[in-house]
This record gives C-alpha cells, structure tokens and sequence, in this order.
C-alpha cells in the first residue's frame, strides 16, 4: 500500500506525462485530502483526486487517462456511475488537439533552411536590405523563399498597435480628477495633521483586446503567415492579444504567440492549424469564435482583424448573421483583405459581401506597407 | 509584531493552532445536510466543498451561468448557520471596497474635536474609524466555520485584485500599514466562482480545490424542482426536466441553466398547465431561452421536442 504522499506524487506524474501541470502543490493538497478525509471507494478516490489536482475542465479528458493510468479503469467507472460526471461539450479541447496531428500538412516554409542561411551570410543580408523599399511594396504572395524570411524579420518594425481605454482602476495623480481622501490624510500626517498637499486620482489606462482571425485556407496561407508573425510581435510587446486561425474549424493560436520565436513560430503554427490549405467556412468559424470566445469577453470592447478572401463554401447568411453579433461585441472590425489591392476588385465573393456592411475598415494590408495602415485601422485612425 | 518575521511567525503559530482543531467533515454527511438546506449537491460538488471545509482551503466552482454556483454558498453558509459575506467582483475593485477603508470623515471630525478642547490627538487608526468590507469582516470570526466569504464572479475582477487575493487565500491574514496584520483566528469558509469570461492565473487556482459545475442529469433536475417547487405537479416537474434537457442537446447560444428551467416551470404553473404540450411550450419559451435566434429555432422543431419529452411516458418514471 502506498502512502498519500507517494499516491499524490504518482498521480502527479501521470498528469505531466498527459500534458496537464497540476504542480507540487496540488499534489501536497491531495495528499493532505487523502490523510484528512480518507476515501472508501474508488468513487470517491476519484472525486478527491479530481477537487485537489485537476486544474481546469479544459484539462478533464487528459485527466481521466492519467487517473485511470494510476488507479485503474475501475475507479473512474464507479465514479461515473455515482452521479453523473460534470461534462462540458469539448470546447477548448478540440481546439488543443489539432497539435498532435502533423501529417497532412505541407512543411512550412520557416523549416526551410534558405531563410536561415540568409541571416548567416552577410552580404546577403545587405543586399536584401537594400532592397528594402520593393520588398515593403511587394506582395507576400510574390515573395520569394528568401525574401519572405527576410521581410517577416521587417515585420518587427511595423508599428505595434496599442489603443487605449480608462480602466475603471484609479491611481494617484497630481492632476487627478478626483479627490483622494485617503492620500490626503495620510500625508497630512507628515505634516503635523495640517491638510497642506492636495491628492488626487486619474482613471488608469488599460489597453483594448486585439484578436487576430486569419483565414490559413490554400491563398490566402502567404498573408496570414505574415499577420501572424505581425500577432506574434504585438504579442511580445504588450498584453492582450489573441489569435486565431480557420479554414474549416478554429484553432486557438494564443498559446503559440508568447512561446515560440520567430524561426519555430510557424513550424508550430503549420502543426496546430489541421486544415491548413482546406477550404474556407467563415461563417462557422466566426460561430465558433463567438460562441467559445468573444461572447465571454474576449472580443469585448476590442478590435478585431479577420484576414479572408471572403470565399464562404457555405451559407453566406451565418457570415451575416455572425458579424452582427460580432458587431455588438467588438469596438471595431477591422478586414483585411489582400485582393483589394487590385484596382478593378470588388466585393463579389458572397461571404466578403455578407461581411461588408459590418466592417469599420477594409484593407489590403498584402504587403509590409500596407500592413502599417492595418495598425493604423486596430486604433482607429483611419476613421 | 510590525517587523516581517514577527508578523510570519504569528501567523505560522496561528496555522499550527488551527490544524490541531480542524475537524474533517465527511462527504455524504455534508451532502445529506445540503440537500437539507435546499440544495442538491452530486458527488464531486460535495467532495470539493469538504474537501474545502476540512482543510480550510478555499473552493473555486466553475460552470455555465445558472447552474447554480453562487446558491452552493449560500446553501454551505446555512448548513453550518454561518453568515454569507459576499463580494461581486467587478474591474477596478480595489482594497477599500473588498478589504477595508477608514472613515476619513469622522477622522476629520475626531481632530476638529481635540482641537476644539486642546486634547492630545486621537488615534486615528482605532477600531471606530475602521471600515470592514467583506475579506476583513471574513476575518472576524470568534467560533469556526461561522462565516462563509463567497468571492463572486472572480473573472470580473482584474489582474491586481487577483494578486491580491494570493496573499489573502494562503495566509488568511490582511496587512493594514496603520495597524499591522490582521490574521483570522478562524479562517472563513471560502467560496470564489467564475464565469470563465477568461482564464484566471494558475497561482490563484493552485491555491483552491476546483469543481466544474456542469448541467444536471434528467433525474437531478427533476429532483432540484420538486424541492424549489413543491407545488408543482410531478409531471410538469418531469417534463420540464426532460425538455431542458432536450434543450441543452440543441446547438443554442445560451443553453438553459437550472435558473431558466426554475422559472420555466413556474411560468408552466401560472399559465395552468398540467403537462408540457405543444401551446404552452410554444408561449413559454421566453422565460427558458434568452436570445431570439434560439427562441426561432427552438420553435421550428418544437412538436418535435414536446414528443420526445413525452414519447417515454410510458415508461414508469423514478
């Protein structure tokens, strides 16, 4: 028989393996659970491990396989049977899983050794900096192995887009709008009790959401290369980005856009995306999105820039229906779309048509030019 | 008392005292009592909120709105005669509405009235001029287990409040620059739920026992309805059960919580019915689905709902 400490530690362990980090002091308190109130049954057994380890339902799936890992079959059957088990529809979890299949997937043009071989060789490098103002004009779609690498170096440099709004957090401010009792007696205390120094509060500034939506389907895969390295700077130089990418389904891109560098980003990016190169379902995309993340709150009050051709495979009236919803949810939509940059393009694709009327900004942004009016548009200055 | 390892070593003292006095409570018992109390707990909400009581940590419940996280409190607080403090957390909520603030006003007052007899100076900081909210009223209790502290809505609250609640959650203790650090004697039972409007910190997670509270089985509505509403006939109560749970099924952008189905079976009773057929159903929807899409497309197919809600009648019921 094990002793809870050892329990806890195995059980710890099976999680890490299934990819959940529960963390020491998770285990200590599952142990400290099984010395206090000592289970009978394997019901309960699981229950107890399930309050003190689990860290969030997102992670339930993985943790049943690591509980059965350790404790067998038997316990998690007698838990189900005791009531039923809190499922949840599979939300974040369908999301997750896209990163353990690889295979179908066309290997990303970062894997390919041109670019590296680029930043080695230094009069490479040079040249293509002299090359700098065509590339900025060029299309990335037109690019080439070498200068794609290069210009999603030049990316860094396009402005980060960061709008502002008052928190309704407060802080002291020798100007403030409001009287600030409290700081106002507590430095008179330093004066002998005598109110000498008015303080006051200013209303904070918190910066707005920006969420990425990019299209990853067959053509429009070069631009959304180059937004997402664009997520993935703006992501590093302050809070409150997201990204996500769609063909047929959404996949949740945030957990990549802290993490990985600029060399591994899109080799993570082409293994989390399944259907890269399918086709385009915008409108069950935007669904999805609404449904699991901006309604919660993450599209609240904040810009939203959906990169798409506006080919919709199915009923371009979800595309409607959905960017209304958006509309209600979301400061402003900001569209990209990378074949408005020819002069004689109109918005005749059905699911682009349907977008329309939703949108406070319609931008090519298919080259590294334009991409500073697209960081121009998320704040709004374009307007 | 005011130096930093003074003030640990208190504390630690105060832990070492409330672990010898921990008394565990068993799991079906407390269950069994909050049925008593009005609520139907299922196994893993029972184990988490003993779980917590036993081990004086604190219980964060997650789940969909409605499905009963904030009357889990209240049910916990009333099986132990506690008082329930709550605190809705909502962005920008800062220590002097959550923790504690002075009474400038009477401060200014109480130094106007020394001044005005030449006395010596109060002291400001006493007890009078002390305002408690809710984590420092949570601190005050002179027997265990008499006060539940519900931190509600936690994902409404921003960043910093989080990381406040750190040092409140492992500590139980509040430090007042004025006066020190207060430390519970008693530490509250505590109650934090979320939305999942976004992620909390894992430090804050790691810190409390965690329970997803999902929708209930057919059986544990039917049951839950029965003891809100003892007036309703057992087979309204039944079909409404089934038919939320017909719902819930359905691709709807806010499925029906325990909160809805409540409300939609009295609204059944006001409007007369005995049964769940297909008028009613029809005129009731609003108080069970909030969105007019889902209102529209649950009334497309509702002979088809209303049929499978009744199609087992023939078999007996529990």
């Amino acid at each position: 028989m094990l002793d809870d400490v050892a329990l806890a530690v195995h059980l710890d362990r099976a999680l890490l393996a299934r990819g959940v980090v529960a963390g020491t002091r998770r285990a200590r308190t599952f142990a400290e659970v099984l010395r206090v109130l000592p289970p009978r049954t394997a019901g309960e057994a699981y229950w107890r491990a399930r309050v003190a380890m689990l860290p969030s339902v997102d992670d339930l799936d993985a943790f049943d396989a690591a509980f059965v890992d350790v404790f067998g079959a038997l316990a998690l059957r007698q838990a189900q049977d005791d009531g039923e088990t809190a499922r949840r529809e599979s939300s974040a979890a369908t999301t997750r899983e896209g990163t353990l299949r690889r295979e179908t997937l066309p290997p990303p043009p970062s894997e390919r050794p041109a670019g590296e071989k680029l930043a080695e060789q230094a009069p490479t490098q040079w040249v293509v900096a002299s090359s700098e103002r065509r590339l900025a004009e060029t299309a990335f779609e037109e690019l080439d192995d070498d200068e794609r690498a290069a210009i999603l170096r030049l990316i860094a440099r396009v402005r980060v887009a960061a709008e502002g709004r008052l928190s309704r957090r407060r802080r002291r401010h020798a100007r403030g709008d409001r009287f600030d009792f409290r700081g106002t007696l507590r430095g008179a205390a330093r004066t002998a009790g005598e109110l000498v120094r008015r303080a006051a509060t200013r209303r904070r500034e918190r910066l707005r959401p920006v969420v990425f939506l990019l299209d990853v389907s067959g053509s429009m895969a070069p631009f959304a290369r180059a937004l997402i390295q664009y997520a993935h700077v703006t992501a590093l130089a302050r809070p409150a980005v997201r990204a996500f990418a769609f063909a047929t389904q959404l996949t949740d891109l945030t957990p990549l856009l802290k993490r990985a560098d600029d060399e591994h980003l899109m080799g993570a990016l082409g293994a989390a995306v399944r259907d890269y190169g399918g086709g385009t379902r915008i409108g069950a995309a935007l669904r999805a999105f609404n449904d699991r993340f901006g309604q919660r709150g993450i599209a609240r009050g904040g810009t939203v820039v959906i990169l798409s051709d506006g080919w919709e495979r199915d009923d371009p009236a979800l595309v409607a229906r959905e960017m209304l919803r958006l509309r209600r949810l979301a400061r402003r939509i900001v569209w990209v779309n990378p074949h408005k940059r020819h002069p004689a393009y109109e918005p005749l694709a059905r699911g682009m048509a349907a977008a329309l009327p939703y949108l406070d900004a319609f931008l090519s942004g298919h080259s590294l030019r334009t991409l500073e009016a697209v960081a121009d548009a998320i704040e709004g200055r374009d307007a | 008392m005011t130096s930093k390892d003074g003030r640990n070593a208190e504390i630690v003292l105060l832990a070492e005292k409330r672990k010898q006095m921990a008394e565990s409570v068993d799991v079906d018992d407390l269950r069994r009592r909050l049925l008593g109390a009005g609520y139907v707990a299922d196994a893993g909400l029972a184990t988490a909120l003993a779980c917590a009581v036993s081990l004086e940590r604190a219980v964060l419940l997650e789940g969909d709105a409605g499905v009963g996280k904030t009357d889990a409190a209240r049910a916990l607080a009333s099986v132990f005669g506690a008082t329930l403090l709550r605190l809705q957390c909502y962005e920008g909520l800062d220590l002097a509405a959550a923790a504690y603030d002075w009474n400038y006003g009477k401060q200014l007052l109480a130094i106007r009235a020394a001044e005005a007899v030449h006395d010596r100076a109060p002291d400001l900081y006493a007890d009078e001029f002390l305002i408690r909210r809710p984590l420092l009223a949570a601190l005050g209790a002179t027997q265990a287990r008499r006060i539940v502290l519900l931190i509600d809505e936690i994902d409404r609250a921003d960043d910093e409040f989080e990381a406040f609640l750190l040092e409140f959650l492992s500590d139980f203790a509040i430090s007042i620059p004025e006066r020190g650090t207060v430390a519970a004697v008693h530490p509250p039972i505590v109650v934090l739920t979320s939305n999942r409007t976004r992620d909390l910190h894992d430090a804050l997670k790691r810190r409390c026992f965690y329970h997803w509270i999902g929708h209930p089985s057919v059986e544990r509505e039917i049951e839950i309805l029965r003891l809100h509403l003892p007036d309703v006939e057992p087979a309204l109560a039944r079909d409404v059960a089934r038919a939320a749970a017909a719902l819930r099924t359905r691709d709807l952008r806010k499925v029906p919580g325990i909160a809805e189905s409540l409300d939609w079976a009295q609204t059944l009773q006001l409007l007369g019915a005995q049964r769940l057929g297909e008028d009613v159903f029809d005129t009731s929807l609003g108080s069970v689905l909030k969105y007019p899409e889902d209102i529209e497309l649950v009334r497309a197919s509702a002979a088809a709902i209303v049929s499978t809600v009744r199609a087992d009648d023939a078999a007996p019921s529990p």
